[in-house]
């Protein structure tokens, strides 16, 4: 025997003695398996059409379905079933929004569906409010103490019922503003951090429209952007960097520039040729300057040098950036983003559209234009602020009962609005959301949603084309829980009531139907996804009104005193959580940030001067404090960012919202001031300053893309 | 060959302890095996016979009721990669009211369909995912390659068994007789 059969031999043998002492049962012997509903075939995927859920773009998505097995309960015991599941999105090629793409928080939007932490059954308070102490009840019980609540608030007959809806234009927030108004109660309100109110309002008085613009950058030669950071988070990002990457590369010999004004350096500042730091709340000083420039009427005292002192930008810049914006054309000017989060918002937006309309960009070929859309404003809601106000005050109708659908509005409201503790006065509270987060544990009562890939969903996109569309989509796969859609249970509720809600449509799904049009045009959108709805009934995109700015505001007023507090605290839109919303889904935990590479964290961007002058090196813990709260973050030592300006992510500090996202980071919306623009009363979330201090070395919390993740490190 | 030997001393040395107990996460990734053991066993293509719920005559089937294996129960077989194990529903198509008094039929009716629960198969034939090979049955079925050739004689079998070993030698014997491409791309992808 050779020494290589021997080695073999004792493998043999060996191997038959460990293969002995192992029992292998398979696990499907230890676990039930449920019948399945559908009849599948194994291996084949098939491509639905669905709609994303994440912001309010109303991209197509394509999600492909397969067979698989999934973990569910049925009659109250736990097992497997096989069953048509979806396992990728993508995006939907034939929507003029998405174009065949779908970007990073539209990938993971799937992990929404299989989350360990979704809420599975409907969930009745036992413990105080915030604990987030819950029971289970059953669909029947829950319905009926809704009814029996509902009941009562419309004996009382004051307009008792509020609600707090989804942002966006979509067949569901109809229902929901339908359901208030037959049942008498409050229009519903739509709150937004990031919200682009104050733009639309400038453009309502410069164009007529109340609507964010469609901007044509694929035909445009120059694109000179105020804070908009277009390709990362802002409006219909898909749509825009599907247009600049033709603008920069698609045409052969003519790439089109890209000039960035703005303090702290985007993603789209990075991507573009220029990037002007100016002092904050001065842009729409620069976009007159430039207009004056341009030969613009009436801005005569906009000269270079009036504009360097005021903006910081030096005159000599300012006369080159004109001259190139006069020399390549078609150019469009952008705003959006921080210099409308100013108290001064309205005005530098519409400086912005007056140097559209110096650059002859308005409604033309690689300029703005509108999305021809049905105006149909449901009545002038009152802002989140009112309303926690009134609650607190008790002036106005008293809310008895307050619908929340999926958003979390004490995570994105300054302290200084009090809405939670507006929340803890009213009386009962319903969330319909799919996750437990630092709202939905005020509520009293929890009817988890579908989720978009289980449930009819549609989007009506206000800007990403000039087509004016309704993305729509029915189940991508049957529900995985014990859930229902919401949709269902307001119209069920509304069948229940002692006096039924009169005039609500039979099923969502009849609603979408009415929603597009005849059955030609849902024939049409149930096949691709997607369809035009024009002609009926919709506002064209012609333009009228003044572009001169006339609002009050000229320059900005900024919270706290400059020698207590030094800096000019600049919350940012997080590329991977926007507002906070999408903080739950670990993929975009683990997705490194493009410009600081961090990920699962939170940091405060410095600039190297200024850090150097406090004595704070890169990941050291700082301390942030304004007039109205502190927090701390470690710091993250950036070129990037102008000396006087602290800049910070929004998206985490979340007290309660899943195993992801509960108590990681700090959230930036805690310091800020509640100053608003007066008069939209939008929020003024870049209008505050602060006093930083260095607190601690650094500890681990500032995790970046290649370094070790802390909670691998042995020890720890 | 010399790194295999190695490889199966090193897996002896730890086997012994590695599998009386649950698999334990080493601090060493890796994506093929759960413990030692099952990196031996799957070394010499051993694998375990699983039991199944019932001893279901496939001969009874085949050759007394004459149903076709690609029209009743695996007709995923003709669409797709898998061929599919039918569910208790479709048991129950037929014995709804035929041999209603057979005590196994009972079972599967009491226990498994009422129940709202399926019957937990087993598999018997099918590749692992560390062998890195895709197969497709609706490509074979088109070509008239018999069910016989991989599966054996299972219209005579009760219980499916195991009989033909499908290794890459099988596979590609056949492929070159028939002129089918042995690419390697054709399975492995």
């Amino acid at each position: 025997m050779d020494r290589r059969s021997f080695i073999k031999l004792t493998a043999v043998t060996g191997g038959a003695t460990a293969i002995a002492a192992c029992s292998t049962s398979s696990p499907e012997n230890q676990l039930i398996r449920f019948v399945p509903d559908e009849d599948l075939t194994p291996g084949i995927a098939e491509l639905k059409n669905g709609v994303c859920p994440i912001c309010r773009a109303g991209c197509g998505t394509t999600v492909r379905v397969m067979q698989g097995d999934a973990e569910v309960v049925r009659n109250g015991q736990a097992g497997v079933m096989t069953m048509s599941l979806a396992k990728k999105l993508e995006g939907n090629a034939t929507h003029p929004v998405s174009q065949g793409a779908l970007c990073p928080r539209g990938q993971a939007s799937i992990q929404v569906t299989y989350h360990p932490d979704r809420l599975v059954e409907p969930l009745k308070r036992r413990g105080a409010r915030g604990s987030g102490d819950y029971q289970p009840i059953t669909w029947d019980a829950a319905i009926a103490e809704l009814v029996s609540r509902l009941d009562t608030v419309a004996a009382s007959g004051a307009q008792g019922l509020a609600a707090l809806t989804r942002p966006g234009a979509s067949s569901r927030n109809d229902l929901m503003a339908l359901f208030l108004d037959r049942f008498g109660g409050q229009a519903p309100i739509a709150y937004e951090l990031f919200s682009d109110d104050v733009l639309r309002r400038a453009n309502l008085q410069s164009f007529g429209h109340e609507q964010v613009p469609t901007y044509d950058f694929a035909n445009a030669h120059m694109v000179i952007s105020f804070g908009a950071d277009f390709l990362g988070a802002w409006n219909s990002p898909v749509s825009q960097m599907v247009g600049y990457a033709k603008m920069r590369g698609g045409r052969p010999g003519i790439r089109g520039a890209l000039v960035q004004v703005e303090p702290r350096m985007s993603l789209t500042g990075a991507s573009a040729d220029e990037w002007v730091a100016i002092r904050p709340g001065t842009e729409g000083i620069l976009a007159l300057g430039l207009a004056n420039a341009l030969g613009a009427k009436n801005l005569g005292q906009y000269t270079p040098a009036e504009v360097e002192k005021q903006t910081g930008v030096k005159a000599a810049r300012v006369e080159r950036l004109a001259h190139m914006l006069a020399e390549r054309k078609p150019a469009v000017a952008v705003i959006a983003g921080a210099p409308l989060a100013h108290t001064n918002g309205l005005f530098q937006a519409m400086a912005v559209n007056t140097l559209n309309a110096a650059l002859g960009a308005v409604d033309a070929p690689g300029g703005l234009s509108f999305t021809p859309q049905a105006q149909a404003k449901s009545g002038a809601s009152r802002s989140l602020r009112a309303l926690a106000d009134d609650i607190l005050s008790g002036k106005g109708a008293p809310v008895q009962a307050l619908l929340i659908d999926g958003v979390n509005p004490v995570h994105t409201t300054p302290p200084g609005w009090r809405v939670k503790d507006a929340l803890a006065r009213v009386p009962y509270i319903v969330s319909f959301g799919n996750f437990a987060d630092d709202t939905s544990v005020m509520a009293d009562l929890i009817l988890p949603d579908h989720s978009f890939l289980e449930s009819w969903t549609d989007a009506r996109p206000e800007s990403g084309t000039l087509m004016p569309i309704v993305t729509v989509a029915g189940p991508a796969m049957k529900p995985l829980h014990n859930t229902r859609a919401t949709t269902d249970v307001l119209l069920d509720v509304a069948k229940k009531l002692k006096k039924p809600l009169p005039g609500l449509p039979d099923s969502f799904s009849a609603m979408l139907q009415a929603s597009v049009g005849g059955d030609e045009a849902w024939a049409t959108a149930t096949k691709q996804g997607w369809v035009d709805v024009k002609g009926s009934g919709l506002k064209g995109s012609g333009l009228k009104g003044s572009t001169s700015p006339q609002p009050s505001a000229l320059s900005p007023s900024f919270d706290g005193d400059p020698t207590q507090f030094p800096f000019h605290f600049l919350p940012f839109q997080s590329q991977a959580f926007l507002d906070g919303s999408t903080a739950h889904l670990p993929w975009l935990q683990e997705m490194p940030d493009p410009i600081s590479t961090a990920m699962w964290s939170t940091w405060a961007e410095i600039n190297p001067q200024t850090a150097s002058r406090l004595g704070i090196t890169d990941g050291d813990m700082i301390e942030i404090a304004s007039a109205h709260g502190t927090i701390h973050a470690p710091a993250l030592v950036s070129p990037g960012i102008a000396p006087d300006v602290i800049a910070m992510p929004t998206g985490q500090g979340h007290e309660t919202f899943t195993r992801y996202a509960s108590g990681r980071g700090s959230n930036p919306v805690k310091v800020l001031a509640p100053s608003v623009e007066p008069e939209t009363g939008a929020l003024a979330w870049a209008s505050t300053r602060v006093k930083i201090a260095r607190v601690g070395e650094p500890k681990g919390e500032l995790i970046r893309y290649g370094t070790a993740l802390r909670e691998f490190e042995p020890h720890r | 060959m010399r790194a295999r030997c190695w490889i199966v001393i090193l897996a002896l040395a730890a086997g012994a302890s590695a599998c009386t107990q649950a698999p334990v996460p080493a601090n060493v990734f890796t994506p093929a095996h759960a413990n030692t053991a099952s990196a031996v066993r799957d070394f010499f293509l051993i694998r375990p016979i699983g039991e199944q719920p019932i001893p279901f005559p496939h001969k009874t089937h085949v050759e007394k009721a004459m149903l076709k294996c690609t029209e009743t129960c695996h007709e995923a077989v003709t669409k797709g990669p898998n061929a599919g194990i039918p569910s208790v529903k479709t048991c129950m198509i037929c014995h709804d009211s035929i041999a209603t008094d057979r005590p196994l039929i009972m079972k599967i009716t009491n226990d498994y369909y009422k129940k709202g629960v399926d019957l937990p198969w087993q598999r018997v034939y099918g590749f692992t995912p560390e062998v890195h090979v895709r197969f497709n049955h609706a490509p074979h079925i088109r070509s008239n390659v018999d069910c016989a050739t991989c599966h054996g004689p299972i219209a005579q079998q009760t219980v499916a068994e195991r009989t033909v070993d499908h290794t890459m030698g099988f596979c590609v014997d056949c492929h070159k007789a028939r002129k089918a491409s042995n690419d390697c791309l054709t399975c492995h992808f």
